[in-house]
């Protein structure tokens, strides 16, 4: 798997000598010191770590979430460090695709309108946004469902229409919070086993925050984050 | 912009809070458009009492007609000045009344109040608005008959068709009922003029008289003639003028009307400022997600404002709605400038119905505006992680 990435061209993700600081009161926290971390198109990061580690931090700062104390994060071309709240939104809008640990679904949509959501940010006609949408729901198998409202799914079904509203609009970079941390093992394998193709057969690169070796272990790379440092990096193979 | 049916579906899905706060907001735009309709009725019925080219005349230094008293003789030589319009059969329409107050219990134990009898002649009918019997007949002269509007009958005791009306100790019969397109005559007692100058023991007396000009020319001109000549010692002044000046019978309304309309607006605000603010409370991980995925902060909240509106407008739209079987609904007031009943019907126009609808939109706006706003002041990260 170590191969697929070296032939990319242009870097997704480029995070340069980072670091990020809270501020409660009086009192500064650091949560991430000097990271450095690159992604090409195409790949598949996983970024693992014990809880408080910066792990989410670090996915946030890439997902122009949020910025850094210093150092520089560019993502798809654009440097998120000094971009207005507005532009990010709408950065946003067309670059990423967010899976969340807890589905984040509208709970009043049905599944099809929770797909098309994102799509109402763009130019895109309703017939093709349908199209989208229903393009999207065939990919994470769940087409018979597309009327069906979140809470008539399954935990699995429902972060499989994360996924498919995640790729609807078809991003550069898909970043996942905790994918499958809600999950039963068998879900969670169809979850995983979703990501994995996303990535291969759409190219998709993905970077994904886990505790689960497992999980990680699908990934091309693993980095490891330890107080705010990245302390290894490993080809999942390589494990 | 963030689909309207995420707000129709969340407003449908909290269906309790959601008609509960419509109930409540329906509630206020209810009393204060009943209070609005109550004050255009006032209005309303003295506005069009008022006819451009008709004249009152009364004695200098009077504002009201239950004040003033005008000599037979001199109230003979104005309906013979130049200028005053005639009817079809030639006759001038220049009528001499007079008007006395007498103080009349209310049915169902109402307490008293002072009830305007108007003693005047057959031309003095074509002088009101839209004047026509309803129920029963016209008044004969010379047996003591009265006439008055349904209204009325129905306000007072002894003043329904067929019952007895005591003036001085003389029994008046009420024969039939008169309507003057909702004017202030609706509110008085007629009788001819002999038989209540007779029963008051002052025969010859006269309280005004009431004319119509040719055209607005020679109503300028008999304003000036009356006016100013010495030896009638008369004021005159053209009805519109008369009435505006008893308006002031809805200042008071009017006051009271606006500030509880205020009062309750504010209080509908709170209720639906606390309705949202449990929206946005429950939605905090929505609100995260929406933002992650790249909505706006504006989308977000013109999202929550137009929830709250929406919220609003339902109640408002009940609350008109709700108004509605009361509209023409008589009721009664003192008139403050003759110290007398006057009656008239809540009036719910387009414009008291709009001003509803406008609260109704300001509760939503202002009520919503704050919880909007800490909708989209929450950081991303922090609303994705609202349990």
């Amino acid at each position: 798997m170590s191969e697929a990435h070296s032939d990319n061209g242009e870097p997704v993700v480029v995070v340069h000598d980072v670091c990020k600081e809270f501020h409660r009161d009086a009192i500064t926290i650091p949560v991430l010191s000097g990271i450095n971390l690159e992604l090409k198109r195409g790949d598949y990061l996983a970024l693992m770590g014990p809880s408080g580690s910066g792990k989410s931090t670090l996915l946030n700062l890439v997902a122009g979430l949020d910025r850094p104390t210093s150092g520089t994060v560019t993502v798809c071309g654009q440097s998120l460090e000094s971009t207005s709240e507005s532009k990010l939104a709408r950065w946003r809008s067309r670059h990423i695709g967010f899976i969340f640990q807890l589905y984040n679904l509208i709970p009043v949509l049905t599944a099809f309108e929770n797909v098309e959501l994102p799509l109402t940010l763009t130019s895109l006609s309703r017939r093709e946004r349908r199209e989208h949408v229903e393009a999207a729901l065939q990919v994470v198998g769940l087409s018979d469902r597309s009327h069906h409202y979140p809470r008539q799914l399954s935990g699995g079904q429902e972060q499989r229409v994360s996924i498919a509203r995640a790729i609807a609009t078809d991003p550069t970079l898909i970043v996942a919070d905790e994918p499958t941390g809600d999950l039963d093992a068998k879900s969670a394998g169809e979850i995983l086993d979703l990501m994995e193709r996303l990535n291969r057969e759409f190219h998709k690169t993905i970077i994904m925050v886990t505790h689960d070796p497992d999980a990680a272990a699908r990934a091309k790379q693993i980095v490891y984050l330890q107080k705010g440092v990245l302390v290894e990096k490993t080809h999942a193979g390589q494990e | 912009m963030i689909p309207v049916k995420y707000n129709v579906r969340n407003l449908r899905v909290r269906w309790v809070t959601t008609l509960m706060t419509v109930v409540a907001t329906g509630l206020v735009v209810w009393c204060t458009v009943l209070t609005f309709g109550l004050i255009e009725g006032l209005d309303h019925a003295l506005r069009i009492s008022g006819e451009p080219l008709d004249l009152i005349v009364l004695r200098k230094g009077t504002t009201e007609e239950t004040s003033s008293n005008i000599d037979q003789k001199v109230a003979k030589e104005i309906a013979n000045l130049d200028g005053i319009a005639t009817d079809s059969s030639g006759q001038p329409l220049c009528s001499s009344e007079f008007v006395t107050i007498l103080t009349k219990p209310r049915r169902n134990n109402g307490g008293t109040t002072n009830l305007i009898v108007r003693g005047l002649q057959d031309v003095g009918r074509g002088l009101r608005p839209g004047f026509k019997i309803v129920r029963g007949r016209d008044v004969r002269a010379g047996v003591n008959e009265v006439i008055t509007s349904e209204n009325m009958g129905e306000r007072f005791q002894n003043l329904a068709i067929g019952e007895k009306l005591e003036i001085n100790k003389v029994n008046f019969e009420v024969v039939g009922y008169f309507e003057a397109a909702g004017s202030s005559a609706e509110s008085e007692v007629w009788t001819d003029l002999r038989d209540l100058t007779g029963a008051r023991r002052q025969p010859g007396a006269l309280s005004a008289v009431n004319l119509r000009c040719r055209d607005e020319e020679s109503k300028t001109a008999l304003l000036k003639r009356i006016r100013e000549d010495e030896q009638f010692k008369l004021d005159a002044m053209d009805e519109p003028a008369y009435y505006e000046r008893q308006m002031t019978a809805s200042i008071g309304l009017k006051f009271v009307g606006y500030a509880i309309a205020v009062f309750l607006t504010m209080g509908a605000m709170f209720a639906a400022a606390n309705t949202m603010y449990a929206a946005v409370a429950s939605r905090g991980r929505e609100i995260g997600a929406l933002r992650a995925i790249g909505f706006s902060r504006r989308s977000i909240l013109l999202s929550f404002l137009f929830e709250s509106v929406l919220l609003c407008l339902l109640g408002g739209l009940l609350g008109c709605l709700a108004t509605l079987p009361l509209n023409g609904l008589s009721t009664g007031t003192a008139n403050w400038a003759t110290f007398s009943e006057i009656t008239f019907a809540f009036r719910f126009g387009p414009t008291v119905l709009l001003q509803g609808v406008i609260m109704a939109l300001l509760m939503g706006l202002v009520g919503g505006l704050a919880p909007a706003l800490r909708a989209v002041r929450m950081p991303i990260i922090s609303a994705l992680r609202e349990t």
